[in-house]
This record gives structure tokens, C-alpha cells and sequence, in this order.
């Protein structure tokens, strides 16, 4: 159904035409106006800006294809987004304390923050890591570390985010899985998130010791196979675009890459063979930014949700509707977050939250105030659980669905997000694809040139950061409580634990199947299985992953600076 | 220093941090500025230590995001210390607490910039120490 008449269309391009002729002098006018993304704005937007729009080709109802308005269509009526926010530090003991402070200040999710130890598949006894254990994230080493973790937590009620990097992502979901099982929560029934990003972890957050990125891809890719036959309810990953846009980039390079690396995925599990996209795309789940740009990000949500439904059915052919629904979690943007004045930041966030509600969210994280200061306090993770739940509450947000839909700049920066993300998309192919692209180097040198664009940016004034290139002050305002982790008690913890591991369990056992699991990986069969026995004999993180550095060595990050 | 000689910086990640944007922004704005800057990514504290006495730098700058700042400088600095390095100019920038900034000063650091320091504070005041 077109939604304009042409013969009104034309009339009214006349008059907007000569409406701008005849204000062109008017304050302001004459001035050329960039959105977030670098596009430039007009003063105001008719319909003749989205003439060509047809309302259920283009937009639709929410739950019906093209899925713009939403994917259920009941929206936040059926369900309202989970507050899920990102945490961990310390020892899993610790953070265990902290999950319980969140799961009763009303949160409905978890999500796990790891230290970067964790993330690079290394042990607490490794000596290089002594400083960095339980730094940033909590550190995880077996399932036991799993188990206090989640001690007393309702995880057949509470979805969780296993918030880890690709290849660790097998033994510590292998670890959560197992968990699981033993508390009798079958896996067929069990829910939940497992970051396993490909694009993250080779050219957002640097690790240690990785393997090669065309390596990298099989594991990303055997933990969503077997979960998509296994657990169906686990989302085995969740594609990180909101990771990616944190290195600079815009909304539409933001997309781009999102649906490349999903690509990426779908490409090695068909070359595969052994599963149809039907039986796979639907497990996938994605976790976007919400940034600055408030109108810009709400139209960049409904243009990822439309992209992903044509990805699917026009690329691949996808029969099963559920392929078709690009279902988010959004983490507002840390990367906004200003150091001076840090209250500022709770406003910043608050709004950003409010675009992901509008935008169609199914999970958040708001982002605490004190991000760029410190590890966020108990204090300030309340205030960022109570910003969404005054979204969900007070403020009417979940009545109705899709708000600014018909907006008439709405819908077309939802078309114009869309189309160069189309076309960025088409760049990352030209070169072969994703996995290529991070090989050679080429991820890198594009977020490292909009990591400096954006200085250029700010110095220049271009772009107006409250607190950081204007409305500076020589002191500081607020006063904020610092969260001090102190971890160093973390590493003698950890270690004690692994001590008496290695001498409790059947390392007999333990190294028949860490042997058994270099020879799955090396036939290329799917490793789960084999970790998921490795984990529950009481195998560590860093003896799995170190099989798989033996198998495929190290990468050397093709740094640009 | 002369004029025609360039002040030599070693840009560091100490220890797992994945953080790199503000160590590599801040070594594009410090080559800009004309200096040499040998960027090392992610390394162990000795490590640090013992390349910036290899390649010979006037300064020492460490990109530290996951609040493991004061016990990763203090190593550095200390292994500095060790190889003969004490006179080399160590400079912090990331995520660090206003109440750390002075005691990071008192373990020998110059200078401390947090997250969203303008790059042109940084580049004059490495500039303003090698003079």
C-alpha cells in the first residue's frame, strides 16, 4: 500500500520548494547540519522525503514482516525488555554478592562481566596473569568458580549473558551447561546468552594469546551449532555491533559490520554442510549501542531489524519466521560517558536508554555514570536498574509500540541508515568477507581512522561534548563515591582453588580427554561435546584452550598504529 | 634536547587489558606532533621496562582501563628502576579515579590523564618535560 499519492507528492515538493526559498534568509537556515553518523540534515522532513514508501512492504505491523515496527506483536505489552546489567569482578564469590544486590533491587537478568584473563582462555596459575586476575571482570577457572557464582541465584527463572570471547566461550559455556544439568534444569528448557563474537575479540578488545581469526570462526561457529541442536532456547551468540561502534565508527558502519560478521557465521556453518539456515539463524541474538545521535540510533534499530528480515529471506532463503527476527540487547554507549562531571553522565544515559526503549529493545544494559571513573559502585548500578525501570513504569513507554513510526524523519533516516549500511556491508564482501578483512588488517585500519576522526572532531568543535570541549570547569563539581575492587586477594584465592582441583580430580581422566579433544578438533568435528565432558571432569579453562593453541598457534594483531 | 633530535615515546598497555583505543589515539597525536612513538601493545611489566630501555626513550606512556593501575604502574616504574631506567618520564592515561592521580604522582609518575583528556594537553606537556 503506497502511503502518498504521486500527484500530492509533486504539489507539495513545490511548496516545500518554495517554502525554503522564501525562509532561506531566516536565523540558522543557511547552516549545514551533520547527524552522529556524518549525514547531512534538512531543516525538515515531508513526505515527500519518504514518497516512495509502501506501509506494508516498508513498515508493517509489529511481530509481520519487514519487522521495522518490531518483532512481537504485542511488544512491550507481551513482555517488557530485560534489565539486564553487565557485572563482575573479583572472585565469582564476590560477584555472586553483586548479582544477588542486582536480582533484588529488581533486575530480571544477568550478565557476566570476566576479567580479561578469563577472556584470553588463560588460568589464574599462568604467572603472566598475576596482576590481571579478577581485574576489570571476575575471573573463572572451572566449574566450580560457575557454581559459586550463580550460588543460590534462580537460573531457570533469570536469563543469564555468558559475556566471554569466542573460543573460551566452549569451556565456560561448557561450564554454565553443566552447572545447569547438575541443578536438573535440563538443556532442552535452559535459557540464556553466550557472547561468542568473532568481530569483538579480534579488533575491538585485544587478547592474549588468540588464535587465528580463520581458526577463531570454527569455534564461534561449533558452539552455535551444537547449541542449535541442543539447547535451543540458549542464544549461542550475540553479535556485538554495540562493541564495534565503540571504537568511533558511525550508526550505518555500525550495521555493516553487524551483518557481516553475521554472515561470516552463516557462511562457515553452510560450507559445513550439516545444517540448513533454518536450523541455526534462529538461535542468533545481537547486542547493538545506543549512542548520542537519539533519533538517529531509534532509526538505526528499525533499520536493523528490516535488514535482517531481507538478509534472511532474500540472501538465504530462510523459511522459519523466527530466522527473520533480529531480537537485541543494547548496551548504551560507554564511549559517550564523559570523565569530568560525572553526574552528567547518568542524563546521557537516561536518554540513550530512552531510544533503545522506543527503539524496539528486548534487553538493556544502562551504562553507570561513573564508567569512565571507576568500576561502577553498588550505588550507581541502582541508579542505572532504576533509569530503565522508570522507563517501564513511569514514563508510559511500553503502552504502544513503534512510537515514531510515521515520523516523517523517522522513516526516512530509518531508509537512509539502511542504505549505507547496505553499502558498507558491500565493501566488507568486496574484500572478501569478514573473516578476510580482520586477517589482513583492513578492521583495524578503519576503526583506528574513526578513533582519530573523532579526536579531529572534538578539537575542532565539530562535535559539542558537554564537560570534555565545552562547558568545562576548573574543578569538579560532584563528589562521587569510587568503587576500589581491590583484587589483589583474587589471585591467592584462585590459586588455592585450582591447587586443590588438580588434586581432587582424575587428571588421569582429565588428560585422556584433553587428548581426545585435540584430535576432534583436528579432524574438524564439532569440540562441545568433548569440552563439555573435559569441563565436568574438572578440566580448567586455560587446559582447553591451550589445546587449541597447540593445535593452531597464535595470531599476530595487525595493529595499524 | 636539541631541537633537531625527537623526543622518543614508548606507548604501553601493561599487563590483559583489551582496551587500545587510547593508546593508539594518543600515538597518532604524539607522532603528529613530530615525536617518535613505538607503540608495544600489551606487555608484561619487565617487558615494558625493558624495551623502553632497548629502544632508548625519553618517555614511558601506559593506557590502563581495568582499574588494575596502581599495582601495574608501580611494577612498571620499579622495573624501570631496576635496568637504570628511573629517569625516564612515565606518563598514565584510562580510567583512573580522580583520589588515585596523586597517589600514581607519589610512585613516580609526571603526569595523568584520564579518559578524554584533550590529546593536545598530552603533546604539550611531554613536550613541556623534554625541553
Amino acid at each position: 500500500m503506497k502511503m502518498f499519492d504521486e500527484k500530492k507528492i509533486e504539489e507539495l515538493k513545490k511548496k516545500e520548494f518554495e517554502w525554503m526559498d522564501r525562509t532561506k534568509n531566516d536565523p540558522g537556515a543557511e547552516k549545514v547540519l551533520l547527524g552522529g553518523s556524518g549525514i547531512p540534515l534538512k531543516r525538515i522532513y515531508t513526505p515527500s522525503d519518504i514518497a516512495d514508501m509502501d506501509y506494508e512492504r516498508d513498515i508493517n505491523f509489529p511481530g509481520v514482516a519487514p519487522y521495522t515496527r518490531g518483532i512481537y506483536p504485542t511488544m512491550y505489552r507481551g513482555k517488557l525488555w530485560t534489565i539486564r546489567q553487565f557485572s563482575g569482578f573479583n572472585t565469582p564469590e564476590e560477584t555472586n554478592k553483586r548479582f544477588k544486590y542486582e536480582y533484588e533491587s529488581g533486575q530480571t537478568g544477568f550478565s557476566i562481566a570476566f576479567d580479561s584473563v578469563t577472556e584470553s582462555g588463560i588460568d589464574s596459575d599462568d604467572p603472566r596473569a598475576k596482576d590481571d586476575v579478577g581485574a576489570g571482570g571476575v575471573h573463572v577457572d572451572y566449574l566450580g568458580d560457575m557454581e559459586a557464582m550463580f550460588a543460590d541465584l534462580p537460573i531457570d527463572r533469570v536469563t543469564t549473558s555468558v559475556t566471554i570471547s569466542p573460543w573460551p566461550a566452549i569451556p565456560i559455556t561448557a561450564t554454565y551447561f553443566n552447572m545447569a544439568k547438575d541443578r536438573g534444569i535440563p538443556l532442552s528448557e535452559l535459557d540464556g546468552t553466550t557472547q561468542n563474537d568473532f568481530l569483538l575479540f579480534t579488533c575491538c578488545c585485544h587478547l592474549i594469546d588468540q588464535v587465528p581469526p580463520h581458526n577463531l570462526i570454527r569455534f564461534c561457529v561449533d558452539l552455535v551449532e551444537w547449541c542449535a541442536q541442543n539447547v535451543p532456547k540458549w542464544h549461542p551468540v550475540s553479535f556485538a555491533s554495540y562493541n564495534y561502534r565503540e571504537n568511533g565508527i558511525t550508526a550505518y558502519q555500525e550495521l555493516g559490520f553487524l551483518f557481516a560478521n553475521e554472515i561470516a557465521y552463516i557462511e562457515e556453518e553452510l560450507k559445513r554442510d550439516r545444517l540448513k539456515i533454518d536450523d541455526f539463524a534462529p538461535v542468533f541474538s545481537y547486542h547493538l549501542s545506543s549512542h548520542n545521535d537519539f533519533f538517529e540510533e531509534i532509526a538505526k534499530f528499525r533499520a536493523a531489524r528490516r535488514m535482517q528480515y531481507k538478509l534472511m529471506k532474500e540472501r538465504y532463503g530462510a523459511k522459519n519466521p523466527k530466522a527473520y527476527l533480529l531480537r537485541f540487547h543494547v548496551q548504551t554507549a560507554g564511549s559517550t560517558l564523559v570523565y569530568h562531571q560525572p553526574l552528567n553522565n547518568a542524563v546521557r544515559v537516561a536518554y540513550q536508554a530512552l531510544a533503545a526503549a522506543i527503539g524496539g529493545v528486548q534487553s538493556m544494559h544502562a551504562t553507570s555514570y561513573d564508567e569512565p571513573v571507576c568500576l561502577p559502585t553498588d550505588q550507581s548500578v541502582l541508579l542505572s536498574i532504576r533509569t530503565q525501570q522508570i522507563l517501564q513504569n513511569d514514563m508510559n513507554i511500553p503502552a504502544v509500540a513503534d512510537p515514531l513510526g510515521g515520523s516523517y524523519y523517522v522513516e526516512w533516516l530509518t531508509n537512509e541508515i539502511e542504505e549505507r549500511a547496505w553499502e558498507y556491508l558491500q565493501k566488507i564482501e568486496d574484500r572478501g568477507g569478514l573473516v578476510n578483512c580482520v586477517e589482513s588488517g583492513w578492521v583495524h585500519r578503519e576503526f583506528f581512522r574513526a578513533m582519530n576522526d573523532h579526536l579531529r572532531e572534538i578539537k575542532s568543535g565539530e562535535k559539542k561534548i558537554v564537560g570534555e570541549n565545552c562547558f568545562r570547569m576548573d574543578y569538579e563539581p560532584y563528589e562521587i563515591p569510587i568503587f576500589h575492587p581491590n583484587p589483589e586477594d583474587t589471585l591467592d584465592i584462585q590459586i588455592k582453588k585450582i591447587e586443590r582441583l588438580r588434586k581432587e580430580r582424575d587428571n588421569k581422566k582429565v588428560e585422556r580427554l584433553l587428548d581426545e579433544l585435540k584430535v576432534v578438533t583436528e579432524r574438524y568435528e564439532n569440540v562441545v561435546p568433548t569440552v563439555m565432558k573435559t569441563i565436568k571432569a574438572g578440566a580448567t579453562i586455560g587446559e582447553v584452550c591451550d589445546v587449541w593453541r597447540d593445535v593452531y598457534g597464535i595470531w599476530k594483531i595487525p595493529l595499524p598504529v | 634536547m636539541g631541537e633537531e633530535q625527537k623526543i622518543r615515546v614508548l606507548m604501553a598497555i601493561p599487563g590483559f587489558d583489551g582496551h587500545w583505543r587510547g593508546a593508539a589515539t594518543v600515538t597518532a597525536a604524539l607522532r603528529d606532533a613530530g615525536m617518535e612513538v613505538v607503540f608495544v601493545g600489551q606487555q608484561q611489566p619487565d617487558a615494558i621496562a625493558e624495551a623502553a630501555i632497548e629502544e632508548d626513550v625519553n618517555v614511558v606512556g601506559l593506557s590502563l582501563y581495568a582499574a588494575g593501575h596502581l599495582r601495574l604502574v608501580n611494577k612498571v616504574i620499579n622495573a624501570l628502576a631496576e635496568r637504570g631506567g628511573k629517569d625516564k618520564l612515565v606518563i598514565v592515561g584510562g580510567t583512573i579515579p580522580q583520589p588515585d592521580i596523586p597517589k600514581l604522582k607519589a610512585l613516580g609518575v609526571g603526569e595523568v590523564f584520564p579518559a578524554g583528556s584533550p590529546v593536545e594537553e598530552i603533546v604539550d606537556y611531554v613536550k613541556k618535560c623534554n625541553r
